[in-house]
């Protein structure tokens, strides 16, 4: 077992990947500490697929390096993979396989026992009636739930899933948010690439978010979302009254009759100075969520710049 | 087991009913050659056959009739070595399981179940060279094997040495194992089942297509020495019961450079997504 305070689990410095001519991931350097779940964000093509390729060794990076514990993921893969479990997709497993010889066949392979098959086939309700049976008359659902099994089964260090929630219905899906955060509490790391947003806000402490292959920010959830302006909502008894856009570190950003919608940056005395001084029926303010961070980022397609720079953000 | 004999297990397993059929085909076609051979007169009513053929067909035969009346017997069963269906079952078995273990397994995903395990390239890519030596070992025993059920059986007039099958599969193997390296290394560039398999068909079309007809066609003769099938003559094997040297050595040498320059492609590259 690796020592989780010894190194980092992840590290990339400069990682890039070019097919032919065409970027996938440039320049991207992160360290995903031990003992904690990384998530990595964008849309499709983002680059997050390749990242994880490049880690699991599946292809050679064109620029920079990808470490597992210390080991370089391409020439030193074995070493890197000793204590990993991967999440194939759904589609990757043998079809003509039955689930138990599955699992079987991926434990023999990691070279460590299946520990906790047992505890996650309970955790992920997966029926036992079907172990027996081949994968190919297998749902999707139930198909990502034995891969999912598959790649935690012997308890790695580090765990790399690419959409690992994708086909897991939200009941199940809550289950598996749980595993992974037990997992995270015995002190092994997860890696995970989503499309679900509320999902990674609920599990993971940093988050990477990648744009057409670059990393746009890397930083802790909290330290994001702390970073980011408020969100205020404010009823108006009579109106929205003169003067809100020119309260200090205030900017309107949505008028509705009586309904304000404000970002604010820095501190909310001077809003709740002004606001003290006119009718409010109805006051909310909140940081922003990680959705509505993540489509900062995304506003103003094809700009070349982050939208805000955050703390931990490499470029 | 060991990961490794699991992973050349499993490559072994996925295409096995495949395999079956195939090594019965070869079994039977050659097993029915000993109880046909009388009902033709035997290999010289054959060779009366053959005589009145023309060049062309002549050639498709692969044999030539004085040959046969001197060998008898043997020299008739030992046609059915060379005929095209028998070829294209054997190259069918080895294209087959190099296409599918590894272009296969890199088209469906199902090699990241290995190569994302603490398992290198080499080794994985070790597994398939192990799970190809089986195959050809057991194409090229199903036809020996099929010959001695059809004369256990038939029974037919004529001597035949039974030792100089064993030679025969050599031979064989060395055939199979070339069109496999070959078919492993096509497996290693590709990125799908299929496209391997187009290679390989097309490969062993030309090949068998030079030197079948290099004979009747004297253009063909310079490309003779390229043709795989220029050293696989299994007459004189079952007759005389010994290999000619260079000829296993030209196959065995073809096999080891197809694997090895199939290892040194997939050792680096990339996988598809």
């Amino acid at each position: 077992m690796h020592d989780p305070s010894a190194t980092a689990a992840i590290t990339t410095a400069r990682l890039s990947k070019r097919y032919d001519r065409t970027p996938a991931l440039d320049d991207v350097s992160l360290a995903v500490p031990p003992g904690s779940i990384f998530g990595v964000l964008g849309p499709n093509g983002a680059g997050k697929t390749t990242l994880i390729r490049l880690l699991m060794g599946f292809v050679r990076p064109s620029g920079g390096t990808a470490a597992i514990f210390g080991h370089d993921c391409w020439h030193d893969g074995v070493a890197a993979r000793r204590d990993l479990g991967f999440l194939v997709t759904a589609d990757a497993l043998y079809p003509d396989l039955s689930g138990r010889a599955q699992l079987d066949l991926a434990a023999t392979l990691s070279g460590r026992p299946p520990v906790l098959r047992d505890r996650l086939l309970d955790a992920l309700e997966f029926p036992r009636s079907l172990l027996g049976k081949r994968l190919g008359t297998y749902s999707k659902g139930t198909r990502q739930k034995l891969a999912l099994v598959a790649a935690i089964q012997t308890e790695p260090a580090l765990l790399v899933l690419d959409e690992p929630s994708d086909g897991l219905d939200p009941l199940i899906q809550r289950a598996f948010e749980q595993v992974l955060t037990d997992l995270r509490d015995r002190g092994r790391t997860v890696f995970l690439s989503s499309h679900d947003l509320a999902e990674v806000e609920r599990v993971c402490e940093r988050v990477a978010i990648v744009r057409q292959g670059r990393l746009m920010a890397e930083a802790a959830v909290a330290d994001l979302r702390r970073q980011q302006r408020r969100i205020a909502t404010v009823a108006f008894a009579t109106g929205v009254p003169d003067g809100l856009g020119r309260v200090p570190g205030v900017e309107v950003r949505h008028v509705e009759g009586s309904r304000a919608e404000l970002l604010v940056d820095g501190e909310v005395g001077p809003l709740l100075a002004f606001l003290g001084a006119s009718e409010v029926d109805d006051l909310l303010i909140r940081r922003p969520r990680l959705e509505e961070i993540f489509l900062r980022y995304y506003d103003g397609a094809g700009a070349e710049t982050p939208a805000e720079p955050v703390a931990g953000h490499r470029r | 087991m060991t990961p490794f004999l699991r992973m050349t297990g499993r490559l072994l397993g996925r295409g096995l009913a495949g395999l079956v059929g195939i090594l019965v085909g070869i079994g039977l076609f050659t097993a029915v050659q000993a109880p046909i051979v009388d009902s033709i007169g035997g290999a010289p009513g054959l060779a009366a056959m053959m005589q009145r053929l023309p060049p062309i067909l002549l050639a498709l035969s692969r044999t030539r009739p004085e040959f046969l009346a001197a060998t008898g017997l043997t020299g008739f069963l030992a046609i059915a070595y060379t005929h095209p269906l028998i070829l294209l079952l054997a190259g069918a078995a080895v294209v087959a399981f190099a296409a599918r273990s590894l272009a296969g397994e890199m088209e469906q995903g199902t090699i990241q179940l290995t190569l994302s395990r603490p398992r290198s390239r080499e080794v994985a890519y070790a597994a398939r060279v192990l799970g190809l030596v089986v195959v050809v070992a057991l194409v090229a025993v199903a036809g020996p094997v099929g010959t001695v059920v059809g004369l256990l059986a038939a029974r037919p007039a004529g001597e035949f040495a039974w030792a100089h099958l064993l030679p025969l599969a050599v031979s064989t193997a060395a055939l199979v194992w070339a069109i496999g390296g070959l078919a492993l290394f096509g497996s290693a560039v590709a990125s799908t089942a299929g496209r391997v398999v187009g290679w390989a068909l097309g490969l062993l079309t030309v090949s068998y297509f030079v030197d079948t007809f290099a004979d009747v066609w004297r253009v063909l003769q310079p490309w003779r020495p390229f043709s795989l099938f220029a050293y696989y003559d299994p007459g004189p094997v079952l007759a005389d019961g010994t290999v000619n040297p260079r000829h296993l050595l030209v196959l065995a040498v073809t096999g080891l450079v197809g694997v090895v320059a199939g290892l040194l492609v997939f050792r680096r590259r990339d996988l598809p997504s």
